[in-house]
């Protein structure tokens, strides 16, 4: 009975990552990235080990969102002067 | 299992859930409201399995989500302002609905524990968490222009 926690999550979890391969957009694959970093934490939480699951929240829910996003921005703002001069 | 556990795991279900549902549908107004509800969900539960398992050095983990989670909705909410100017992401009963969760996840924990440090630490807790969500959603919601664009 007190491992329905740890199903709740492991549950979640899943259907995280899946969403986060299925989705097309870089930028909306790193908002549901963001929210895997934080339901990841969770998970280890559940599974005794909040050290893990400390450097897990700093990674996952402000650092590597970041890095994808002004990835993604410097890229659209490469190619943009490109499709003006066609 | 005890009540807390019990609490954690509704808390973890359906706010989990409601963020899985917003995160990967709609509009990238609504996707990046459900991250921010990301957050105000999973910090509670993370208060309330610290109180359940026994083990108060827990609350540090929902410490460094309450001061890092608004920085990530921060750092949405000024690189994706182009497409958030257009709809205005503004959910203010979601809001302040996911700001009372927090504030009575705290206030129970806060009977539980008694005076002292531990209860101070909630405190804070608390008010980062409820501060935190306020501003990300009125950063959101376009309520800082003077710094956007650029």
């Amino acid at each position: 009975m007190s491992d329905a926690v740890i199903v709740v999550v492991l549950l979640l979890v899943a259907a995280c990552a899946t969403a986060a391969v299925v989705q097309r957009d870089p930028a909306r694959q790193a908002l549901v990235l963001s929210v895997l970093g934080v339901l990841l934490a969770a998970l280890f939480t559940v599974l005794q080990a909040p050290d893990v699951g400390l450097s897990q929240l700093a990674v996952g829910s402000a650092l590597t969102p970041l890095l994808i996003m002004l990835c993604v921005r410097k890229i659209r703002r490469r190619g943009r002067p490109k499709e003006d001069a066609r | 299992m005890n009540g807390w556990i019990l609490a954690a795991t509704v808390a973890l279900g359906g706010g989990g859930a409601a963020v899985l549902w917003g995160v990967t549908t709609g509009p990238p107004a609504r996707r990046v409201i459900a991250q921010n509800l990301a957050t105000s969900a999973v910090c509670p539960a993370l208060l309330l399995l610290s109180q359940g398992y026994g083990r108060p050095a827990y609350v540090d983990l929902a410490l460094l989500l309450a001061l890092l989670g608004p920085v990530g909705t921060l750092v949405f909410a000024r690189l994706l302002c182009d497409d958030l100017s257009e709809e205005g992401a503004s959910a203010w009963a979601l809001t302040w609905t996911a700001a009372g969760l927090g504030a009575a996840a705290v206030v129970a924990l806060c009977v539980a524990v008694g005076p002292g440090r531990a209860m101070v630490k909630l405190l804070v807790v608390g008010a980062l968490l409820i501060s935190g969500n306020v501003i990300a959603s009125r950063a959101l919601a376009g309520g800082f222009r003077g710094v956007r664009g650029g």
